[in-house]
Parts: structure tokens; C-alpha cells; sequence
């Protein structure tokens, strides 16, 4: 039921346990062939992914080459001038430069430990939510929660500037309330970005990460909880020595997961969010890149922080492996 | 099996070579030079128009479409980078495909150059001698095309007058206009200098504080979506005292002087401390920092700002009928020590520029269409949504038995009343929504008509200015010494500065400086909001040095450097040019 590597082995070894099987009805030239005949078909099978992943994955590396040239699209890149590795150098050319880098790494990083930090929460709403009786209301809940997932980033910040800003919602009750003066900068201020940020995620979030843990409930066996209200437990025994402990496994995987994805924070939130007055912590990897390549429309300098990006992305993915191997003492790669 | 194989192998080959190249296309087919274009056009086309300029997206409705249609049996299809927004990124991809457009308006200098070599324009070259309308600004064309092999582009903003001359007409681009009402309610105070303005905007929102739809007023509302090298509401008071922005450097018309914007004592800093002690009153819109032009131009048309660096604002918007009638609107401020910057015609045409795209599908029809809005007729037409020129003959306005040219009902209700019904079998809806999206001037409206003997433009028309006497203009006129217009009386105040239209178009950057510069300008204008808006002077200073220590860490002084150079052979060509025009 649940999500876990366990499952794809079974698969595989079923598949394997069949083979020899079959296997000895046949002679062994027959062998031969039926063997070559279902590898061909099964590498057939796999053959449109591993086309997506070249397409998808190892094709656009061929872009790295931008990095290298002075990128001019009505030139293309035959007729723009190669300059090597004059980007790097200018990146890291001033404290300034490397001073800026520093804090949009620091920005996609806090954010990012915000949002491991809170991925707890989905867990515990999906325990609580499943705690609920009366299914309409627990359907309704869900129902809500989950909706906010498929609104636009775009849409969001419309919500939140009708509610937020100067002249927002928020602002207008506390005015009228005579609570004060000057309205309060919610939204053009650097005060407490990330947090703000994450919250935000979490609004979006919390009912679409619920769902998988919900699933995951619904596969724990009955007889756990049978035996245990036996014993005499209460529901929050139950939750705390049962449920609980049923997840870990789902909630370390996504987790691992998550972390493989830290630099991966996306731009459309902090895109639509990001203005002067907070763009210095708001600004991270992705939305610099962006605001570098499409806005700044320096799209070879663009590249070569892109690398950067995926070079660090690398780095983290292997020490989160030689985690992994230390602490399950199995590696995800 | 084998073969099937080998026909699936060859087949993936095929796909992944068709993915791994991108096609070019061959070159344009060779064209035969002509004298004259056809009468007549049987098949109907729809172009595309990638317009650098134009501010609406899709196919060109009402009566200018109406005059392509029947003049040329054609469509544009304007394709709009200001409407699709993100910066470049529509011409980028447009150009990186190998098509921009069948017709192109964009920038000379490093854009059409690049565009030039990339094989992007077709050279115009065989049908210019057809072309005899733009033949008479033979001048520009060759200048613009000087060094190319061809001719690649045609010039906008083009006109017979003299690059001494202000290219405005009756109001300059830049001023500081005020609710003129409210300013006359308080007994019209002395204004000496731009600082002056800060006390009096501060009394007239407390003598009104809320506008006729119940919003708050403030003196000033800023917005941010045209922010480039530098904040650009920032920039504009700059203008007042004769600066005018050549990347990050503010050059006086006249040459005198070249500031660097992150000066100490220059001009930016000054205005950006005109905001924060105006902020300190309360007197900026606090929703300045997050809204747009739009938004903010719709609060102008509700009396909720009472301060304008344009007329084409505070005029456009909030000067209706109703309000100039009740003595309500904007008008340009006495303030005494102003010399308000004004773009000479343009010597060799603006930096603006029309060129035919390579993969054109009929280039003689559109070379027709390019000839046709350098003609009287098409002047009329095509400028009249920028900068006033008077709409077709025979539907605005009409000579009257004096020969003179004098407005129709149809005009006077566009132009002053501000909406007309267009009839349908001139193309139907509103005379606003039928303008000509292009965008572009191609000759400048303030230039004469030689049937009229006036300029193309109605306002400078004697019938019109008899026709919009207004209690407003004339306590405005009364106060200013009976100057009728705006431009009278700075020039007889001597309070205007001409920078001769050299038609200066700035070198390419070098990728460097470019790159320098987006980071500079990005951090430019982060911390020119922030001090706009700092809650204290301190916090104002600290931030003033923190965005120069920053700015210097990313370059600003090499970019500067460019920016200077660039300055002076831009003065050395405007003095060049006054010298030649005498």
C-alpha cells in the first residue's frame, strides 16, 4: 500500500522467480531464445522512459555550453562569441558578488529547512483528520484542504494582496478598530520572509501532503488497534504507539526525498511574492537564476549559475546518501 | 525482422537528428528592384507585427484596420513584448526561432545591428525607389542605414523641423504639474524650487483628503513596473532641471554638466530625498511600493493624486470636460528655478525603427504599408493614439470654408468629450479602441501639413485651442502671465532645454557591462525604494550607503566609466548637429 522501495523489490523478484520455471520446459537453444525475445520486449518496455529521462535529463546538459559563449539569440550560437569561463570568473570576481551568492544559498537553504521542518505537520494532520467520525465532516475538511494545492501561485498572491497589503483587508480592519495609524507592511518588508514563506507553503500544502499518509493509514492492519484497545488503550495511546510508528517509514522516505530536492525550492512563489523591499531574503536560487537570465536578460550568466546549482545539488545528494548508508545502512543511490 | 529493425533504427536516427538541430532557413529569394507598387492587392493577408512599442496584442480592430484593409487588403496581427511582459523573453525566443515578424519595430543600435547579422531583416534596397513618401526623409534613411549594406530599416520620429527645435508640440514630455484647483485654493503659494512643493502638496491634501469616490488622497502615488537602469519615478524630477538618463549617468541637455545617479549631492539622490521627506508627511501612497502604472493612472483619473511629472498623466487622466469645467485639473507649476528638458526633433529620426523581417510572406505590400504611414494620410491616422495628430480626414475633422482645418463632431467628441462611436462603415466601435495600436511615429505630428499649412497635429490647430477654453486654462493662463500654452510660456520664461536631436544611439554594451549593469540596476532599485521610503533620516543615510558600498562591489564604477564616454560622444553629436542645422 504504502510508497516504499520494499515494494519494487517484491515486484522484482517475482519476476524473477518465474523465470527459471519456464525456463526448464524448453530446450536450451529455445531457452536462448525466449530468453533474448523477453529481454527485447521488456527493453521495449522501458525504452520511452529512458528516452524521457536522455530527452529530459542528460539532453539539456548540452546547455551548459551557453556558459561558455556570450550568448546572443539573434546570433545564435554559431555566431556569438565564445569568451570560456569569463562568467565564472565574473561570479566570482568581488566580495560583493560572492557576498550575494552567499545569501541567496543562505535564502534557498533556511526555506528549505523551514519546509523539512514543517513536512511533520502533514503527518499529523492526516492522524488527526482520520481521528474524525462523522465522514462528511472529514471529507469536507479534506475536501478544503486539499484545494488550495491546485491554486496558482499567482492566485495566492492575489489573495494575500487583497488581504495583506497597505490597503488590504487586514490593514482596514485594524484601521477601523483604531488599532492604528499607518498601515501595517505585511507584504514590502524583509521582516520574517522566510517564515511568512513557509507559511504560506504550508496553507498550500498541508492537505495534499496529507493524503498519502491518510493511505497509509488506511493499510495499517486492524488487529494492531483491536489488540491494543484490548489492552486498554486510549485513542491517543493508539495514535502514539500504532499510527505513529506505522508512518515512520512513509515519512522518512518522503523526507529523504525532500532533502535530495533542498535547492529545489521552485520560483513562482518568490517570483510573485519578491519585491524591493524584500528581495534580498526572498531571492532564491531559481528566482536569482531567473532574475538574472530572463529579467536581467543575461541568459549565459544565467547558465553558469544554473550549474552552480545542480554542482551543489550533487554535493548534497551524495552526502545524504553516506547519511543514509550510515543511519539504514542501505543507500538510496 | 531484420529489416523491420533496421527501418526502426534508421527511423529513431531520423528523430533524434530532427532533435538535435534546429533548422535555418535558407536565405530570403533575391527581389527585383521596382519603381512603383501596385494599385491594388487581390489576395487577402494577415501580417505579423512584432511591435517593440505597441501596448495591445492581437489582431488591429476599427477604423485604422478598416483604412489597412481597404488601402492594402491586409490584417496586422500585433504581437506585443510590453503586453506579454517578462521582460525580453518574447523577442528572445521569437529571434532564436528565425522569425521575428513579417513587420518589425524596434530599437537601432544593438538591436537592429544584431538583427542585421543575425540575417533576422530583409534589405529593403529594391523597393525603396517605390518608396516616395519616405523618400523625402532620404537623410534619416541613409544616416540610420550608414554602414550597412542595404537598406535595412526605416526611421521613426522623423520631420522637417530643426534638431534645435522641441519635437513636442504645445506641452513638453516632462513637468511638474499639480491639481491646479486645489493650488489656487491656497492662494497660489510661491513655489522657488522642487523642495518648495513638499509643504505646499502637503496642504492641499489636507484641504482635501478624500476623493469624490471615497479613496484617500495623496499627493504622490509612485509605481514600479517601469523601473530600469534606475527607479523611474525617480528619475523623472531630474528632467525638470534639464537631466536626462544615459544608463547610469544624468546628463544636462546643454552638455554642461554629467552626474553619476549615486552621486552625493547629484540630482537622483536629491529626489529620492524629495520622497522621503514627502513620505515623512505622509503625502506618498502607501500602496506605491506593490502597484503598477495602470492602477495607479486609474487613481490619478479619480482625483486621488494631486501631483503629475507628465501631462500626458495628470492631464490625460484627470482633465475630462466635467473637470475642467468646474475649474478642476492639472496644470504645470510655477516653480522658478526649472528648466525642464525637452527631446529636439530628432535630426536623423528617433530610436524607434521599422524594418520588413526576412521571412517576410509579401515584402513589396508591406514596404507599401511603411511608405504609406510617412504620407500625410497615413500620419493622420497612424499617430494619432501617441501624440495627437488628428485622425483620417473627412472623418475627425474636415477643412472648412476657410480652408482651415477645423474638427467634426465625430472629432470633437474623441478628442474632448474623450469617446466617439465610430460609424460602421468606417469600421465601427469606439474611435479609441480603432486607433492604430502600432504605437509608432513614423513622422512627427508637431511637423506641417503642406495642404494645411499646419501641423498634423489638432492642437495646435487655431479652431481647437478657441474650440477648448476651459475656466482652468484660462485662471492658468491668467496667473502664468497669459501664456495660452504650456510650452509658450516656459519658453518665454526661458525655462526649457533643448537637447538637439542628434538622433544618438549608444554603443552595444559589452557583454561584461551588460551583465555588470543588471546587477548594478537591480540593486539600484531595491535601495531606492527603501530609502524613498525609510522611516528616519538615519535609516535613509545607512541605506544611501549601503546601496553605494553595494553598487560598487558589483561594478558601478566600470559601468559608469562606459556610461560617461558614451555621454560625451552623445553631447559631441548633438553640438555637431546644432552647429550643422545653424
Amino acid at each position: 500500500m504504502t510508497l516504499t522501495i520494499g515494494n519494487t523489490t517484491a515486484v522484482q523478484s517475482v519476476v524473477i522467480k518465474d523465470s527459471p520455471t519456464s525456463r526448464r520446459r524448453r530446450g536450451r537453444r529455445q531457452r536462448q531464445q525466449a530468453g533474448g525475445r523477453r529481454s527485447m520486449g521488456m527493453f521495449l518496455c522501458i525504452l520511452p522512459f529512458l528516452v524521457l529521462v536522455f530527452l529530459f535529463s542528460y539532453f539539456p546538459l548540452y546547455g551548459w555550453i551557453y556558459s561558455l559563449f556570450d550568448y546572443r539569440p539573434a546570433l545564435g550560437l554559431a555566431g556569438s562569441e565564445f569568451v570560456g569561463l569569463q562568467w565564472f570568473e565574473l561570479l566570482v570576481s568581488s566580495p560583493t558578488q560572492v557576498a550575494q551568492i552567499g545569501q541567496v544559498l543562505l535564502n534557498t537553504l533556511a526555506i528549505s529547512f523551514l519546509g523539512i521542518a514543517t513536512s511533520i505537520l502533514p503527518l499529523f494532520f492526516a492522524i488527526f483528520l482520520n481521528e474524525v467520525r462523522a465522514p462528511w465532516f472529514r471529507n469536507a475538511v479534506q475536501t478544503l484542504t486539499t484545494l488550495p494545492n491546485f491554486i496558482s501561485w499567482v492566485l495566492v498572491y492575489m489573495i494575500a494582496f487583497s488581504l495583506f497589503s497597505s490597503s488590504g483587508l487586514v490593514n482596514n480592519v485594524l484601521n477601523d478598530a483604531g488599532l492604528i495609524t499607518q498601515p501595517l507592511k505585511f507584504l514590502d518588508s524583509d521582516q520574517n520572509v522566510w517564515l511568512t514563506m513557509t507559511l504560506w507553503s504550508v496553507w498550500k500544502g498541508l492537505g495534499w501532503g496529507a493524503i498519502i499518509y491518510l493511505a497509509a493509514i488506511a493499510g495499517i492492519d486492524q488487529s494492531l488497534y483491536e489488540s491494543a484497545k484490548i489492552d486498554g488503550a486510549g485513542r491517543f495511546q493508539l495514535m502514539r504507539y500504532i499510527t505513529i510508528p506505522q508512518l515512520m517509514p512513509t515519512y522518512l522516505v518522503l523526507l529523504l526525498l525532500s532533502v535530495a530536492n533542498m535547492l529545489n525550492n521552485g520560483m513562482e512563489q518568490y517570483f510573485v511574492f519578491q519585491n524591493a523591499f524584500n528581495k534580498e531574503t526572498i531571492q532564491v536560487l531559481d528566482l536569482y537564476v531567473y532574475n538574472i537570465g530572463i529579467t536581467g536578460n543575461s541568459l549565459s550568466m544565467a547558465t553558469a549559475i544554473g550549474m552552480l546549482k545542480s554542482i551543489i545539488s550533487v554535493a548534497l545528494l551524495l552526502t545524504v546518501n553516506w547519511i543514509a548508508k550510515r543511519v539504514r545502512g542501505q543507500s538510496i543511490v | 525482422m531484420k529489416l523491420k529493425r533496421k527501418v526502426a533504427l534508421t527511423a529513431v536516427a531520423l528523430v533524434a537528428a530532427g532533435l538535435l538541430t534546429s533548422c535555418t532557413g535558407g536565405d530570403a529569394q533575391q527581389q527585383e528592384s521596382i519603381s512603383s507598387f501596385p494599385d491594388k492587392w487581390d489576395e487577402e493577408i494577415t501580417i505579423d507585427v512584432f511591435d517593440g512599442l505597441a501596448n495591445y496584442m492581437g489582431i488591429q480592430e476599427g477604423w485604422f484596420a478598416d483604412i489597412v484593409k481597404k488601402k492594402f487588403n491586409m490584417k496586422l496581427n500585433i504581437i506585443a513584448p510590453n503586453v506579454a511582459g517578462g521582460g525580453d523573453t518574447l523577442y528572445n525566443t521569437r529571434v532564436s526561432a528565425g522569425d521575428l515578424g513579417d513587420m518589425i519595430i524596434t530599437e537601432k543600435g544593438e538591436k537592429l545591428d544584431e538583427l542585421v547579422q543575425g540575417g533576422l531583416v530583409m534589405d529593403s534596397a529594391p523597393f525603396y525607389p517605390a518608396m516616395s513618401n519616405v523618400e523625402e526623409f532620404d537623410t534619416a534613411v541613409e544616416h540610420l542605414n550608414d554602414g550597412k549594406d542595404g537598406v535595412f530599416a526605416f526611421p521613426t520620429s522623423v520631420s522637417s523641423l530643426k534638431p534645435t527645435q522641441p519635437s513636442e508640440g504645445l506641452d513638453p514630455t516632462f513637468g511638474p504639474y499639480v491639481r491646479w484647483d486645489l493650488y489656487k485654493a491656497l492662494g497660489y503659494p510661491e513655489l522657488n524650487t522642487l523642495e518648495d512643493l513638499v509643504p505646499v502638496l502637503k496642504d492641499m491634501q489636507d484641504l482635501e483628503p478624500t476623493a469624490p469616490n471615497g479613496g484617500k488622497v495623496y499627493a504622490l502615488s509612485l509605481f514600479k513596473d517601469w523601473d530600469g537602469n534606475m527607479m523611474v519615478t525617480a528619475k523623472q524630477p531630474t528632467t525638470f532641471y534639464g537631466y536626462d538618463e544615459l544608463g547610469f549617468v544624468l546628463a544636462k541637455a546643454d552638455g554642461s554638466d554629467y552626474q553619476g545617479i549615486l552621486d552625493d549631492d547629484g540630482e537622483y539622490m536629491r529626489t529620492l530625498k524629495f520622497y522621503h521627506e514627502a513620505n515623512k508627511l505622509g503625502l506618498v501612497d502607501p500602496e506605491s511600493t506593490t502597484q503598477n502604472y495602470d492602477t495607479m493612472w486609474s487613481k490619478v483619473q479619480n482625483g486621488q493624486v494631486l501631483f503629475s511629472w507628465w501631462p500626458w498623466l495628470g492631464q490625460a487622466a484627470y482633465n475630462t470636460d466635467v473637470n475642467t469645467a468646474a475649474g478642476k485639473g492639472f496644470e504645470l507649476a510655477p516653480v522658478k528655478d526649472i528648466n525642464i528638458f525637452s527631446y529636439g526633433a530628432e535630426a536623423y529620426g528617433g530610436k524607434p525603427v521599422i524594418a520588413i523581417g526576412s521571412k517576410a510572406e509579401d515584402p513589396e505590400r508591406i514596404a507599401a504599408f511603411i511608405d504609406w504611414l510617412y504620407s500625410a494620410e497615413g500620419t493622420y491616422a497612424n499617430n494619432s493614439q501617441t501624440m495627437g495628430a488628428a485622425g483620417p480626414q473627412g472623418m475627425t475633422w474636415e477643412l472648412d470654408d476657410a480652408g482651415q482645418p477645423v474638427l467634426t463632431e465625430l472629432g470633437k467628441q474623441a478628442f474632448i468629450s474623450g469617446e466617439a462611436q465610430v460609424p460602421a462603415e468606417l469600421g465601427g466601435g469606439t474611435y479609441t479602441d480603432g486607433a492604430s495600436a502600432l504605437n509608432v511615429t513614423a513622422v512627427l505630428p508637431v511637423d506641417i501639413d503642406e495642404e494645411t499649412g499646419l501641423p498634423f497635429s489638432y492642437k495646435a490647430w487655431p479652431s481647437y485651442q478657441e474650440l477648448v477654453k476651459t475656466p482652468l486654462s484660462e485662471d492658468w493662463s491668467a496667473k502664468m502671465g497669459g501664456a495660452a500654452t504650456t510650452m509658450e510660456y516656459l519658453e518665454t520664461n526661458d525655462q526649457l532645454l533643448v537637447a538637439p536631436g542628434a538622433s544618438y544611439a549608444a554603443p552595444a554594451d559589452p557583454s561584461e557591462i551588460e551583465t555588470l549593469r543588471n546587477q548594478v540596476k537591480a540593486i539600484v532599485i531595491q535601495y531606492s525604494w527603501q530609502m524613498a521610503f525609510a522611516a528616519s533620516d538615519d535609516e535613509f543615510e545607512s541605506l544611501k550607503a549601503q546601496l553605494q558600498e553595494q553598487a560598487a562591489g558589483l561594478g558601478y564604477d566600470k559601468v559608469l566609466e562606459f556610461d560617461m564616454e558614451n555621454a560625451e560622444s552623445q553631447n559631441k553629436q548633438r553640438e555637431a548637429v546644432a552647429a550643422d542645422a545653424g
